[in-house]
């Protein structure tokens, strides 16, 4: 991740003005706010008009029809190549975090976050890096099955030997760089390993994804 | 004074002679003879017995009601009805099923009509069989009033559950069919067939009539249901929230001054809510990654370090797997203790392992320098993970500690964990 010349433009949607203002406070230099949205409605608006690089996401939004953040990135598809979205909630039920990442978020934090590390996350979001909480990893690990030994037909159905490392260590609490020096690898190839697991995640069509979400009545 | 009328336990059929000789202060063969007498004279007795079977009570029932709760027959009946499924004969030592019951009451009517006839009586037979069918078909409807009477008689009707619907609508065909069996006998089918269209009609009409009534009320009905449970909803959500959070928010507010209290109230706060918000109600907590939870609250509460608990897969929490919780229980103390700061608790669980990490980000130490008196890590841990077959290592550096608990499940075969271990280390 490099620290851009130019400071990365965010828009701020989140449906607690407190939350919103202690958000911005928290980010550093790198970011600057350029607009901010409560409902679902307002964020698509904002989202069209400031045109930010990255959009800092609440996953339980007012308005709309109420699918919350996932709608307001489905309001927003042709932008998804320029614009990225970071998903942020309270909330780390299963049904939250997979549902904002299929709509196409390129990663996952919860509010806990401090305020150095939500700034790397949107560093490296802008960047065109996936962010993977622990959480998020674990729920991967899960949905993909712990075994790498059942042999599936379709690639996007399952994850090598190596993601599924990569992961593991990130579940356990490890960052992109201490992964990297555990496996002996650079951080830009963690980065790569992570962006391939977040396509699959969003793309696959894996019957026991499928079977998962049903278990934990996500579908 | 008079014993009360009611059905004995000490019971061959139904128990109706056995009371009767206890009412009437006779012995019981006297009264069975001349129960038996009766019966020969055109079935008397065997009206007399059903009846009384049907009007008298059981001694456990009139305790059970009390004797001014109105009874009716097909409650009485349904009740016989159950109370036969699995009550043991007190002097036969026989169980008498309801099966049994209804073949005897079966046999003791054909007898019945038989000894009639051998008297000169004239029994139509083929009146015999409608009747028997009106008679199935009503006890079919009935009997389902005692099992949902408990559910109101509003739902008594019996039309909410699929084996209710398929009773009323078996009963209702058997008693109208026997009904027209009945009048066959006496009409041509033309004028039957005409008389059941004009029936049809007439209850068409007076459907036609109560439907508004009926849909109105029902309706009513159902939304005075779905008030009352929003109600008890509501009311149950906000004993939670005032016994939970407006407490927790309280405690904040007294302790505003000191940052490490709110922090440790707010966290467990979070955590409770979570837990009451998102877990699922239906699974137990019987599991692995639940005891690893509610240790790491312990932590999170001692010392008010926050622990990020990752989950994947899930074990049932066996004594063995216990050793796993008291070890990584340990380990996390140790972290929170001598690092501090955040605290990453990873669980995997696999058909044949189950493994845990937890990590802490402190200053890092040299196991092997570790004084031998010191317990926590050689014992509650290493030891611990020995004893019950399993491993653990620990990894200290600058960057922090991982300790890695790793323990062979019961029902797998350790050479294929061993495996597994040797793999992924």
């Amino acid at each position: 991740m490099s620290i851009a010349a130019e400071p990365i433009t965010v828009v701020v949607v989140d449906d607690h003005a407190i939350f919103r203002s202690g958000l911005k406070a928290d980010l550093d230099g790198r970011i600057r706010v350029l607009a901010e949205a409560a409902t679902v409605e307002t964020a698509v608006a904002a989202i069209r008009e400031a045109r930010p690089q990255v959009v800092l996401l609440d996953v339980h939004l007012p308005g709309g029809s109420g699918g919350g953040g996932a709608e307001v990135i489905a309001g927003c598809t042709d932008m998804l190549g320029t614009t990225r979205f970071l998903a942020l909630s309270v909330s780390d039920a299963a049904e939250d975090v997979v549902t904002v990442i299929r709509a196409g978020a390129r990663g996952y934090v919860t509010k806990t976050i401090s305020g150095a590390e939500i700034s790397d996350a949107v560093t490296r979001v802008a960047g065109g890096d996936a962010v993977f909480s622990p959480r998020l990893a674990g729920f991967v690990l899960d949905a993909f099955g712990a075994s790498t030994t059942v042999s599936v037909e379709d690639e996007l159905d399952r994850l090598s030997v190596r993601e599924r490392e990569v992961m593991r260590l990130i579940a356990r609490g490890y960052s992109y760089k201490e992964v990297a020096k555990e496996l002996f690898i650079s951080v830009k190839t963690v980065e790569t390993h992570v962006s391939a697991v977040l396509r699959k995640l969003q793309l696959s069509s894996r019957h026991e994804l499928t079977r998962w979400a049903a278990a934990r009545r996500l579908l | 004074m008079r014993p009360p009328l009611l059905r004995s336990p000490e019971k061959v059929v139904a128990g109706v002679c056995a009371g009767l000789a206890a009412h009437l202060g006779m012995p019981v063969r006297t009264v069975r003879i001349l129960m038996m007498v009766l019966s020969a004279l055109a079935g008397a007795g065997v009206v007399l017995y059903g009846w009384l079977w049907i009007m008298v009570p059981t001694a456990e029932e009139e305790a059970a009601a009390g004797p001014q709760n109105p009874r009716s027959v097909a409650e009485n009946f349904a009740r016989y009805l159950q109370q036969g499924q699995g009550t043991a004969n007190g002097t036969g030592a026989s169980l008498l099923g309801t099966r049994e019951i209804l073949v005897g009451v079966g046999l003791l009517l054909a007898a019945g009509a038989m000894v009639a006839q051998a008297l000169g009586a004239q029994i139509n037979l083929q009146l015999l069989f409608p009747f028997a069918v009106i008679v199935a078909g009503a006890v079919l409807a009935w009997s389902q009033l005692d099992a949902s009477r408990k559910a109101g008689l509003v739902a008594g009707a019996g039309a909410d559950r699929k084996m209710g619907l398929v009773r009323l609508v078996t009963g209702l065909v058997l008693v109208v069919s026997g009904f027209l069996l009945v009048i066959s006998g006496s009409f041509s089918w033309d004028v039957l067939l005409a008389a059941s269209l004009a029936s049809l009609a007439v209850l068409a009409g007076i459907a036609l009539v109560l439907a508004p009534w009926a849909v109105k009320s029902w309706r009513a009905f159902h939304a005075e249901r779905a008030g009352r449970i929003r109600q008890t909803e509501r009311a149950e959500i906000a004993a939670h929230l005032h016994d939970s959070v407006l407490q927790t928010l309280a405690l904040i507010q007294n302790r505003a001054g000191s940052e490490a209290d709110v922090i440790k109230l707010a966290r467990a706060q979070e955590r409770e809510l979570r837990q009451w918000l998102y877990a699922d109600p239906e699974k137990g907590t019987g599991t692995l990654a639940d005891a690893l939870k509610s240790a790491a609250a312990e932590v999170e509460d001692a010392y008010g370090h926050p622990v990020d608990f990752v989950a994947v897969g899930t074990a049932e929490l066996t004594a063995q797997s216990s050793a796993l919780v008291q070890a990584a229980r340990a380990a996390l103390f140790n972290a929170a203790q001598h690092a501090g700061g955040q605290i990453s608790l990873y669980l995997e669980c696999s058909p044949e392992a189950a493994e845990v990490f937890v990590r802490d980000r402190g200053a890092g130490f040299d196991p092997d320098a570790v004084p031998q008196d010191r317990l926590g890590l050689r014992e509650s841990i290493i030891g611990r993970m020995q004893r019950h077959g399993g491993t653990a290592r620990v990894r200290s550096g600058a960057d922090g500690t991982e300790i890695h608990l790793a323990l062979p499940l019961a029902g797998a075969d350790a050479p294929a964990a061993q495996e597994r271990e040797a793999e992924n280390s």
